[in-house]
Formats: C-alpha cells, sequence, structure tokens
C-alpha cells in the first residue's frame, strides 16, 4: 500500500467537492442535497447551531457515515479507500489511549494515515519538540494535561500532512492561551497549501480565521461563500451615531426604524432602502456629531438573519 | 492491508508486554494442574475418610465374612462395628442413636434368615449415604450371601471358584498405521479432558480480552478518528487477530513447557502421562479448533464490544455467549457415552459447540473426516459472518454514544 499521491489544483482553485450529498435517518434529514466547493488553500468555515448537520456532513465526507446519495471528491478523484489518508481529521468526540506513550501514539496514528514506520517515528518525535511536549515523548498520556492532550490531539491531526484537514469544533475547552497558539498552527498549514475545513458553533472564532464559509440548518446549505461576498449579500441595516453631550435624538427620525443606546453610543436601526447618506444630514441637525460609523453586520447578526429567511421559506 | 498489520502490531505488543501478561504465562500452568490434579487426586484416594458402619446380625454369621470381603474389594477404609444389645430390638435402638449421635456413618440390619430370603436393611440419615450402600455395602453384601449359599449347597471349593470367575479384559487400540497399542484409558480421558480445559479457557480469557479492547477505542472515544484512517472491518480483524496472537504465544509457551516435562515422564497417583497420545490428528485438531473456537468467539465478542459502551453494559449480552461453550462441557459425558449418536454428531456441528465437542470426538474416536472438515468450514464460515457483523456494529455504535443498547437495537442495526 502506498499513499497515493494527489494532483492538486492551484491554490484558490476547488479541490473538494460535495455533489447533491442527501442522508436521512427515517424521516429525519441528517443532510438534505449538499453541494459545496471547497477552495484549496482556504479556511473553509462549517457554521451551524448545533444539530444542524455539520457533524454528519463531515462524517459523509469521511465516509464514516454513507451516504443514501450523492458523491463527494478529492482533487477529482472519488473519495474512498486510500484516499482518506490524505484527510486529517479532528473529530468533536476525540481522545487518546490512555496507557500509550505520546511518542508511540502520535506514531500509531500517523501510520495508519499510511505513513511508514520509521518515518512516523521521525515526525512524531518533530511534532512534539513543536509542541514543546518533547520532554514528555516516552511518558505515558494518563499522565498528561488536558491541554497537553489536545496539542496531542492537534499533532496527530496534521501528522500525515494531509491535504485537507477537518476540525470539527476544535477550540472547545481550551484556554485562550492554546487558542491562539492553534489558531496560529492553522495559519502556518495554510499558507503550505494545505485546505482546512473549521466547524464551529462559535460564530466569533470563524471570522477571526476564515476564509468563506458555509451555513448549514436542519440538514441543508442556506449560505455560502467568501465571508467578503456574503457580507455584501446582506447590507447595512444600522449605523452607531453619538453626539457631543450625548443627547437623547428624536424617536421619530425619518428613515430609522428603531434606536437603541448602548455603550455611550446609539445605534439606530434603518429603514428598507435607507442610505445612511441620506440620514447624515438630519443627524447633523440635531447636534455636532462625535461619531458616525455604517455598522458592518456580524456573522452572527448575518447568521439570525439567514436563518430566519429561510425558515420564512420553508413554511411559505 | 498494512494497516491491519499496523493494528496487530499494536494490539500484540501491547498485550505481550504487560505485567499482566507475564504474570498469566507463570501461574497459568500453576493454576491448570491445580485444576486437573486435584480432581485426579482425589477421586485417587476414593474420596472418602474412613467410615464406620454399625452392623447387627442376629445369627452372628456374616460380620467376619462381611469385613473380609470389603478388605477384599479394596474397601478397607470402611470400618463394620458390630452392635450387639441384647435383644434385636434394643440393639437397633442402640444403632439408631449411634446413626444420629454419628458415631457410626450409617447401619445395617441382617435379617436373621438372611441365607434364605437375602434380606438387609440400611439406615441412614443423609441422602448421600446411598452412594455408600449402592458402591461399597451392596456388592459386598451380595458376594457374602453367594458364597454363604454355595457353601450351604455344599459346592466343592474348586467348582466354587470356576464359577465365580470373572472376565479378564485388555485393550487394544488400533493405530491408523496398522499398529497396536494397550490403551490407558483414564489417561486418555484426564488428557482430553486438559486440552479442552485449555481450548475453554483461552477462548474465554481472550475473547473477553477483545471485548475490553474494543470498549476502550469507545470508551477513549478513539473510535472516530480511527475510522477516519481504517474500515471498520479491518479494525475489527486487525484487533482479534492481535490479541488471537498474544493467546497463541502464550499458549505456545505452555505447550513448550507441558512437552519438556513429560519428555520427563509425569506420573501421578497411578496415571502415567506422556506425550503419546499426542497423535498428530489429536495435534492438529486441538490448534484448529483453538484458533477457529478462538477466532469465533473473539469477533462475536468484538461485536458485542462494539454496540456498548462499559463493561457493565455487555453484561446481557455476554451471558448467551459464554453458555455457547459451557453448554457442551455440560455434555461431554453425553459425547464420551455415544461420542457417534446422530445429536452428538449434529452437535458437534454447531460451530459454537465445536470446538469443544467435536474435538472430544476427535480424542475419544477417530470421526469420520468429512464430519471434521464440515466442522472447520462451518465454523470459518461463521467467523466471516460474524466479522461482517461486528464490523457493522461498530460502525452503528459511534451514533449511539450514551444509549445502552438492548437487544432490540442490536436486531434492528443488524437487519439493516
Amino acid at each position: 500500500m502506498t499513499r497515493p499521491t494527489l494532483e492538486l489544483p492551484p491554490v484558490g482553485e476547488t479541490v473538494l467537492t460535495v455533489d447533491s450529498v442527501s442522508k436521512s435517518y427515517g424521516n429525519v434529514h441528517a443532510a438534505r442535497e449538499v453541494n459545496l466547493k471547497i477552495p484549496r488553500g482556504s479556511i473553509y468555515g462549517f457554521l451551524g447551531p448545533n444539530g444542524a448537520g455539520k457533524t454528519t456532513t463531515i462524517r459523509i465526507i469521511m465516509k464514516i457515515i454513507l451516504a443514501d446519495s450523492g458523491s463527494i471528491t478529492l482533487a477529482g478523484r472519488p473519495l474512498d479507500g486510500d484516499m482518506r489518508d490524505r484527510i486529517g481529521y479532528l473529530p468533536e468526540e476525540r481522545g487518546l489511549y490512555r496507557k500509550m506513550k505520546c511518542l508511540d501514539q502520535l506514531s500509531y496514528l500517523a501510520e495508519l494515515k499510511g505513513v511508514p514506520r520509521g518515518e512516523a517515528r521521525k515526525r512524531a518525535d518533530a511534532w512534539l519538540t513543536r509542541m514543546g511536549l518533547e520532554e514528555w515523548r516516552d511518558r505515558k498520556v494518563d499522565s498528561l494535561s488536558k491541554g497537553m492532550q489536545q496539542k496531542i490531539q492537534f499533532a496527530a491531526t496534521f501528522i500525515s500532512e494531509p491535504d485537507l484537514v477537518i476540525l470539527d469544533e476544535v477550540f472547545s475547552g481550551l484556554d485562550p492561551l492554546n487558542i491562539e497558539l492553534l489558531r496560529d498552527m492553522i495559519l502556518q498549514e495554510k499558507e503550505k497549501g494545505t485546505t482546512i475545513i473549521f466547524s464551529t458553533h462559535m460564530l466569533a472564532e470563524a471570522e477571526k480565521i476564515c476564509d468563506a464559509i458555509c451555513l448549514i440548518e436542519g440538514g441543508e446549505i442556506i449560505l455560502d461563500g467568501p465571508l467578503e461576498k456574503i457580507r455584501a449579500d446582506f447590507p447595512l441595516e444600522s449605523v452607531r451615531v453619538a453626539w457631543e453631550g450625548n443627547p437623547e435624538p428624536p424617536a421619530d427620525l425619518p428613515g430609522v426604524l428603531h434606536r437603541e443606546k448602548s455603550e455611550g453610543s446609539w445605534r439606530l436601526t434603518l429603514a428598507e432602502g435607507v442610505n445612511p447618506r441620506e440620514l447624515l444630514p438630519n443627524l447633523m441637525a440635531f447636534g455636532p456629531l462625535t461619531l458616525f460609523s455604517a455598522n458592518r453586520p456580524s456573522l452572527s447578526e448575518i447568521f439570525l438573519e439567514a436563518v430566519s429567511r429561510h425558515r420564512k421559506g420553508v413554511q411559505s | 492491508m498494512r494497516k491491519i498489520l499496523t493494528v496487530i502490531r499494536k494490539e500484540y505488543l501491547e498485550r505481550v508486554r504487560s505485567k499482566s501478561f507475564v504474570i498469566g504465562t507463570l501461574l497459568g500452568p500453576a493454576l491448570m494442574s491445580m485444576f486437573i490434579l486435584v480432581p485426579v487426586l482425589l477421586v485417587d484416594k476414593g474420596g472418602d475418610d474412613a467410615r464406620t458402619v454399625g452392623v447387627i446380625d442376629p445369627t452372628g454369621l456374616y460380620f467376619d465374612s462381611l469385613a473380609e470381603v470389603l478388605v477384599d474389594q479394596g474397601r478397607g477404609q470402611v470400618e463394620l462395628e458390630l452392635i450387639e444389645a441384647g435383644s434385636v430390638e434394643e440393639s437397633l435402638t442402640l444403632m439408631k442413636e449411634s446413626i444420629l449421635d454419628e458415631s457410626v456413618h450409617s447401619g445395617i440390619l441382617i435379617a436373621a434368615d438372611f441365607l434364605d430370603s437375602g434380606k438387609a436393611t440400611f439406615y441412614n440419615k443423609s441422602v448421600s449415604a446411598g452412594i455408600m450402600r449402592d458402591d461399597v455395602l451392596r456388592p459386598a453384601l451380595n458376594r457374602v450371601l453367594r458364597e454363604e449359599r454355595f457353601a450351604a449347597a455344599q459346592v466343592p471349593d474348586t467348582l466354587f471358584a470356576y464359577l465365580a470367575a470373572r472376565t479378564i479384559w485388555t485393550n487394544i487400540g488400533l493405530t491408523a498405521e496398522g499398529g497396536e497399542e494397550e490403551q490407558h484409558e483414564d489417561v486418555g480421558f484426564i488428557m482430553a479432558f486438559v486440552l479442552i480445559m485449555i481450548i475453554y479457557i483461552m477462548v474465554i480469557m481472550y475473547g473477553s480480552h477483545t471485548l475490553t479492547a474494543v470498549i476502550e477505542e469507545k470508551s477513549s472515544r478513539m473510535v472516530e478518528v480511527l475510522l477516519a484512517s481504517i474500515s471498520p472491518g479491518d479494525l475489527m480483524l486487525g484487533k482479534v487477530m492481535g490479541i488471537g496472537m498474544a493467546g497463541l504465544t502464550q499458549f505456545a509457551i505452555w505447550t513448550a513447557a507441558f512437552f519438556a516435562i513429560s519428555q520427563r515422564g509425569i506420573s501421578v497417583g497411578e496415571l502415567n502421562f506422556d506425550t503419546a497420545f499426542m497423535t498428530p490428528v489429536i495435534l492438529i485438531n486441538f490448534i484448529a479448533f483453538f484458533l477457529l473456537g478462538f477466532f469465533l468467539y473473539a469477533t462475536l465478542y468484538a461485536g458485542i464490544g462494539a454496540m456498548c459502551n462499559t463493561v457493565q453494559d455487555s453484561q446481557q449480552f455476554h451471558t448467551p455467549l459464554v453458555m455457547g461453550l459451557v453448554l457442551p462441557m455440560m455434555m461431554l459425558s453425553l459425547v464420551l457415552k455415544a461420542p457417534d449418536s446422530t445429536l452428538v454428531v449434529v452437535l458437534s456441528l454447531v460451530p459454537l459447540f465445536s470446538p469443544v465437542i467435536m474435538f472430544m470426538r476427535v480424542c475419544v474416536e477417530t470421526p469420520p473426516v468429512w464430519q471434521i472438515g464440515l466442522s472447520w468450514l462451518l465454523m470459518a464460515g461463521s467467523i466471516w459472518l460474524a466479522a461482517r457483523m461486528a464490523g457493522k456494529l461498530f460502525r452503528m455504535g459511534i451514533l449511539m454514544y450514551g444509549a445502552s443498547p438492548t437487544w432490540a437495537t442490536l436486531i434492528r442495526v443488524l437487519r439493516d
């Protein structure tokens, strides 16, 4: 058995294609006609509430669950058998063999991805050093702290030098210091041309790290594409304003639906089709402005909006 | 294929390097010989301490002969105590008291007209005394009666000896090579029992290792990481083979030790153990039934493990499997009595029973080659089926974290 060599497309071109994949358990649709094109070298966020079908979709990609219909290709080749060796997967349900030594553990998992034994041990050593765990190489996993164990799991995912890495809720339960460390490592791997699928329900995390996202809800993809394009599709709906002396703005400003005070400034929700610029003269008339900013919609606002639009669509 | 080898290597080394393996390898033979030798030694001793039996002999004619016959029949450890207290009724009262206060074990009242009627009454206070009556006292008293009647009929001693003759047997076993050899059935049976016990213990022990090893993958939350690299079927196969090889290693060490010792000859009481019993046919079948039995039970155990999150969960499924091995152990005497009866032949072909019953048949007779072959084939087929089931259960099992499995879910998963 040799690891399959792949003709990878250039960075930015589609490397993983998920084509109308469906899976249902009885009447429950865990995945419904899922279509995805993930560009090489990107960090692609799988977002959605708990139970939306993120993990199911990932398990289907990993062939842990077999889809009812649809197909998946990596660099144009169907994803089966040894092709999975090109993918690193860190599931949400992850553990380690507690009685196994760190080095043995890493090299065993690398070997299972088809890395030859000698090479696997060399790489395991290198990863332990990179993670600052070289002193622990011959200790059992049992004796490691939880944070250290998570680093080992992270190393195990990347040790086979995969072309695609899937990380499911990778930061959950980590302290901020380790989140920072792992985020840097993810970015380093991305620089090497590795494609990363980053599944999370924590939108703030995704916003910081992802180039593109898809939003999964009820087993369906209701939104996908580069983060910037998605933001453009969800136009500004509010502005943030503050006046000298902090006066309260009148309730009947034209073009404003709603006002809300927060952190010393006012958030004004705009009526549909109103350009913030049209509002400016009226605001300046009220007093000298100290703050006027177009409020970029946050991912969570987009998220809530998209979900509610989708649910309305489903109902009608 | 290389991934299976990787799994085998890990499972094998993990076991062979463990302390419990080393200890088990050293202590195993000690435990095993206790299993075997203790019953042998007990049987050898006759199993009873010196016991006293009270005898009321109104005529006074039979007591001495009975005592002599007992010694002659090798039952000298049973002592007789003549009970005389005036009348027969008074003697009887005394004997009953002695039985109740346990100064004698039991008692016989020989009828006054014993020579004509042949009547005797047995007094006891425990049901188990019946064994003493049937195995010891009845044969002895029968002989006393016979001798007394011959004497009463004035049969000459020479004629008496002639009439009382018993047949004398020599047992010749024919070997396939056309040779003949004197058989020692006791040794043969005990050796067969030893080998079956080895199969039984190893299959249960290493089979349940597989169960815990599979549950470990789930309790350590490794399943999903592993299934992203290796198919569940390959993983199951690797685990079962790795553990099986660890078992085989232990087994080889024991067998080598046993042979080394038996070269010098082991004697227990009157029984001599030697390697002559281990004919090539028995050796080949021993290894075959050990391996097939192990793989069959180990894959079934693996399937159960795949369903369960904790060892406790697995208990309900565990018992029926163990019954598959215990039942045939209970049927061994049936096999000994009629190894080629239709019932035994059918039972010996049931894959779960074959390692014990078919192997016992191989030890006590030579069953037709096609029957042995068929049982191998049926077991191999069952292993294949069980491995597929275990793989399927393992794949489904990862979705069942938390909920403890029931028979209903087991059946539903298999039917899907």
